[in-house]
């Protein structure tokens, strides 16, 4: 099959050199997602962030003067990894593939990428934050987003910094393996800095209740000062508006799985205060590509975006196109090639530059504090320099 | 005497016109067609085994993914990378990290401990009756993700294991596929099938026959739970990726559909059904993806689904097999019989 | 302590409501068709969105709003009688499981279609998150409307199908479908009683469920349907009373594993519940309140 590709690339080439320059050439990026089930509230918006920024390449002209337009075909992997094991194995089969896109969550990456890597075709993950992704995978592997480590210690370093939280209690979505780690970069950073970890408690994917996990939080004696969740966009409204609503008052401090308006729309603006996350730098950013982004995707979808991977999959889509264009050509190892060289690409969700040994990209981070319901940018946090 | 033969041969030549064809698609087709025809054998080697229990013996087992896990796991713990298995799995005894197995004898243990441990569970679980036994067996795949899922020095727990060598191929699919299927026909076709349907139609009169129901209903759970062990071992060899969540509720209640579809106890029926459902969702999938219309696959197979069981409420061959695959081809009266207690059982179960 | 543990405790009630209110619709209608209906949580999603629609969209007051979703709830159930289960009389009891489930996947794709998958807030107004004063835990005027709804409704169910004509032939049915019709019973329409009463009541629970969380979205109904098919089991499949004591006692064993069990093991916590189901079954094998198996299965 890859022979024939290249046969055809090859092909394509030769007759490209003869003939009229101005030929153009659709190139088809896939995009995995889970667009129904469990996930499909975290990876829909993100291709939807996708398909945007493909349309309005294409709408200024395509890439490389006007020789490339781009094709985004996204694959519903329906929540499953023998769909995802299937889907990928279906991207690699499409004509013209240049790169795959896809999954907030690390463990479909897992399932995709690596027939992506064996393939010789780059893969760029839009939301999964896994810090050892592109080791496990390989060099065809690619983040948009920041690591794990990198959102825990920004927030961390809030809490215990400008918060000045002493004695945390954190609490973790057991089932997930993101929001796993998030707690142990979070309490390995804490202690770190001389906080006190007063308390673990753990939930469920899918559970809307937390009364027990309150109840216990509240027995705490003498009560925590703050109280790490890290859950991811389902549970945050939701642990808010019942621990607000059980009369705690300290500070809530999370992650990226916070970045939704959720958020504030489930507590109501009454409750939702004193909530601070670590996410990517565009909420309540007022960059120009931000606020292009935001015009952009109310416009095309009629609402704003619903959470931080809608911006990310709009960001995974410009990561390809800068590779197309830095490369000059559609040839995935060439592709490969520049997007691993990408140094300071202004993303919606921030710089992003592939310059560290675990080509997890040092992004900012951004910190966000709601307060009566509203997002406010309070600080950007910067990764400990390049190792 | 010529019957038997003609089995064997039919038996024979079926095989080895499947290994031509596996051949010819290894030979021609693409990777994603390989992988849809892989997957569909494995969903076949689930719902042929799973009709041993749900189809042949009258139980409401929701339980096969919770084996698969079983098998799957073990399986890719002794398959996987020793010089990595260490670092990534840092609870295992040092003996058991430093092994590298080949798939085969991988799978063989990864079968043989689900069946352990389905028998271990059947012991109590069995008890149980109709969807007492449903949500019983249902509750095993929570408990295991659960105890996957924390125990993370063995599995990684949420994270999964990833990066299983790909090791599972259409050959070895096929090949499991053909042995799954020659064993549940032999036993379709044994005392030991007989009594289970005994079983099946009524409990009280096997009972009375002197059908040791206890064993019996242990026997097709567990052979159900080795083959469903041996899948799952297929299967992580194949996604090359497990994790707690890969082999959920959803996976039970597709495989119960199937076998279901097919007809309660028509190993033909699981099996063609199993294919049947997997072509129906692959070939919408362009479809849905060129319309962005996502969530149309599962709108089509769910109207398939109760359009075929309002027009033909038994599956599609009831309990019997396809007529060309029965041994003898005199041998009307036999399924005529089969045909008719079909009948009585389905007035009896609507009725109750 | 003791007030960590009335807190726990009333949790579990609160959170038994609603698993009852769902369990008991399942288990009526098991009842008298014997069809485990897994689309039932799934009307509960749609009485959610039905709140939604009529309180937030078209603002109107908490009492239309709820009769709204009764009646919402009460047409899904007979249309998806109608339409799926109707034509299957006479079949084996799993092919109603299997178009169950297909009704289920059915709903929760056309909603992902419509709605998209995104949960959305619902804002109820104010004064039902008001705390109660005066208490040593913390108890939301919702709650108490919840478990005094609850009850009540449970009552009204228990006196229809004890004291009118309508529970009487719903009995009759339930015991011997054949029979009943024998007997001058309208069958057909003792069925849509039955899938009207209990598809209301499920889309009671989840306006109740959005009144407490909050938060909706289309795949909501999947999880609680699941549990409360438990917890009907748990009560005895067909049995009403056995069904509020199985919701009840899960929502307990829900809130309760949590609360008591040392924090490392919450991880576990499904298996706990999953075990101790498996083990109230192999003491009582039909469940707290169900009959002999030979009768049902």
């Amino acid at each position: 099959m890859r022979t024939l590709k290249t046969i055809a690339a090859a092909g394509a080439l030769a007759t490209g050199l003869g003939a009229a320059a101005e030929a153009q050439e659709t190139v088809t990026i896939a995009a995995l997602y889970n667009l129904t089930g469990g996930m499909s509230s975290i990876d829909a918006p993100a291709l939807n962030g996708a398909l945007l920024h493909a349309a309005l390449i294409n709408e200024a002209g395509g890439l490389l003067d006007g020789t490339v337009m781009l094709e985004v075909v996204g694959i519903d992997t329906k929540t499953d990894q023998q769909e995802t094991a299937t889907a990928a194995q279906q991207a690699l089969s499409m004509d013209n593939l240049v790169a795959g896109i896809g999954y907030g969550d690390t463990t479909f990456v897992l399932a995709a990428a690596p027939a992506f890597q064996e393939a010789g075709i780059p893969f760029v993950t839009s939301g999964a934050t896994h810090p050892m992704l592109p080791t496990w995978v390989g060099d065809h592997m690619f983040m948009t987003a920041f690591g794990d480590d990198d959102q825990s210690y920004a927030i961390a370093d809030y809490a215990y910094d400008t918060l000045g939280l002493r004695r945390v209690a954190v609490w973790t979505d057991d089932s997930m393996d993101f929001t796993r780690a998030l707690s142990t970069f979070f309490r390995e950073r804490f202690v770190e800095r001389g906080g006190e970890l007063v308390g673990d408690d753990f939930f469920m994917m899918g559970d809307t209740d937390f009364s027990a996990q309150i109840a216990r939080l509240q027995a705490i004696d003498p009560a925590p000062d703050g109280v790490f969740v890290s859950a991811i966009p389902g549970e945050a409204g939701l642990s808010v508006k019942q621990i607000r609503e059980a009369g705690i008052t300290y500070p809530i401090v999370s992650g990226d799985g916070f970045d939704t308006e959720l958020v504030s729309t489930v507590p109501g603006p009454d409750l939702a205060n004193d909530v601070f996350f670590s996410s990517h730098t565009y909420r309540a950013d007022d960059r120009q590509v931000v606020s292009d982004f935001v015009a952009a995707y109310e416009e095309e979808y009629g609402r704003p975006p619903e959470n931080a991977f809608s911006p990310l999959g709009y960001d995974a889509i410009g990561l390809v196109a800068e590779a197309i264009e830095a490369a000059g050509s559609t040839e995935p190892s060439a592709i490969r090639d520049a997007l691993a060289g990408i140094r300071d690409y202004e993303a919606v969700t921030g710089m992003i530059s592939y310059t560290r040994e675990t080509m997890v990209p040092p992004k900012p981070v951004a910190i966000i504090e709601v307060q009566g319901g509203e997002f406010t940018l309070l600080e950007t946090w910067f990764p400990d320099e390049v190792e | 005497m010529t019957g038997t033969t003609r089995g064997w041969l039919l038996a024979a030549g079926l095989t080895a016109l499947g290994a031509a064809a596996v051949w010819a698609a290894t030979a021609s087709l693409n990777n994603y067609l390989l992988t849809l025809i892989a997957f569909a054998g494995i969903n076949v080697m689930l719902a042929v085994s799973l009709s041993l229990s749900n189809g042949l013996t009258g139980l409401f087992s929701l339980g096969h993914p919770a084996f698969m896990m079983v098998g799957g796991y073990i399986a890719a713990i002794l398959t996987f990378p020793a010089n990595r298995k260490g670092f990534m799995l840092p609870d295992l005894p040092e003996w058991l990290a430093a092994q590298q197995w080949p798939l085969l004898p991988a799978l063989l243990v990864g079968g043989a401990v689900a069946g352990l441990a389905a028998i271990m569970a059947g012991f109590p679980v069995l008890r149980l009756r109709g969807h007492y036994l449903a949500v019983a067996t249902l509750g095993l795949i929570f408990i295991l993700r659960a105890v996957v899922n924390n125990l993370d020095g063995y599995t990684r727990g949420a994270l999964g294991l990833s990066g299983i060598p790909k090791l599972t191929d259409l050959w070895w699919v096929y090949a499991w596929v053909v042995i799954t299927l020659f064993v549940c026909w032999r036993i379709k076709h044994s005392s030991l099938g007989r009594t289970m349907m005994a079983m099946r139609e009524n409990e009280m009169a096997a009972a009375c026959m002197g059908v040791p129901l206890a064993r019996t209903r242990l026997m097709a759970f567990a052979i159900g739970a080795v083959f469903a062990g041996i899948a799952g071992g297929l299967w992580a060899h194949l996604v090359t990726n497990l994790t707690p969540t890969s082999l959920g509720v959803f996976l039970a209640f597709q495989l119960v559909v199937m076998v279901v579809l097919g007809g309660q106890g028509s190993l033909a029926g699981a099996a063609l059904a199993a294919i049947g459902l997997s072509a129906i969702a692959n070939l919408l999938r362009p479809v849905e993806q060129s319309t962005g219309i996502y969530g149309m696959t599962q709108i089509v197979v769910a109207l398939v689904l109760i359009g075929v069981l309002i027009f033909r409420p038994q599956g599609l061959f009831g309990s019997r097999e396809p007529g060309v695959l029965m041994r003898r081809p005199e041998s009307s009266a036999p399924s005529r019989t089969a045909a008719s207690t079909q009948t009585t059982h389905l007035e009896q179960r609507g009725s109750t | 302590m003791t007030s960590y543990l009335l807190q726990q405790i009333v949790n579990g009630l609160i959170l038994g409501s609603m698993y009852a209110l769902v369990a008991i619709g399942f288990s009526m209608i098991y009842g008298i068709v014997r069809l485990i209906n897994f689309a039932h949580g799934d009307i509960a999603m749609i009485g959610a969105f039905t709140a939604l629609a009529v309180m937030i969209v078209a603002g109107l007051p908490l009492p239309v709003v709820i009769l709204a979703v009764l009646v919402v709830g009460a047409a899904m159930g007979l249309a998806i009688e109608f339409v799926a289960f109707r034509p299957l009389r006479g079949a084996p009891q799993v092919n109603g499981f299997i178009t169950s489930l297909a009704v289920s996947i059915l709903i929760q794709n056309v909603a992902i279609l419509l709605l998209t998958a995104e949960p959305r807030g619902v804002a109820f107004p104010a004064f039902l998150s008001e705390r109660i004063p005066g208490l040593p835990i913390n108890i939301d005027l919702v709650d108490i409307l919840i478990v005094v709804l609850a009850v009540a409704l449970m009552l009204g169910l228990v006196t229809i199908v004890n004291r009118t004509r309508l529970g009487m032939a719903m009995r009759a049915t339930a015991e011997n479908l054949d029979v009943a019709r024998l007997m001058g019973i309208n069958v057909s329409r003792t069925i849509m009683a039955a899938f009207a009463i209990g598809s209301a009541l499920a889309g009671i629970a989840g306006l109740m469920w959005s009144a407490r969380y909050g938060q909706i979205d289309p795949i909501m109904g999947f999880l609680p349907g699941l549990k409360a098919f438990v917890a009907a089991v748990i009560g005895g499949v067909g049995s009403i009373p056995g069904a509020m004591l199985g919701g009840y006692l899960l929502g307990l064993a829900e809130v309760l594993f949590v609360g008591l069990l040392p924090p490392e093991y919450a991880g576990y916590r499904d298996a706990f519940v999953f075990g101790t189901l498996i083990l109230v079954l192999l003491v009582l094998p039909n469940g707290l309140m169900g009959r002999a198996a030979e009768d049902r299965a």
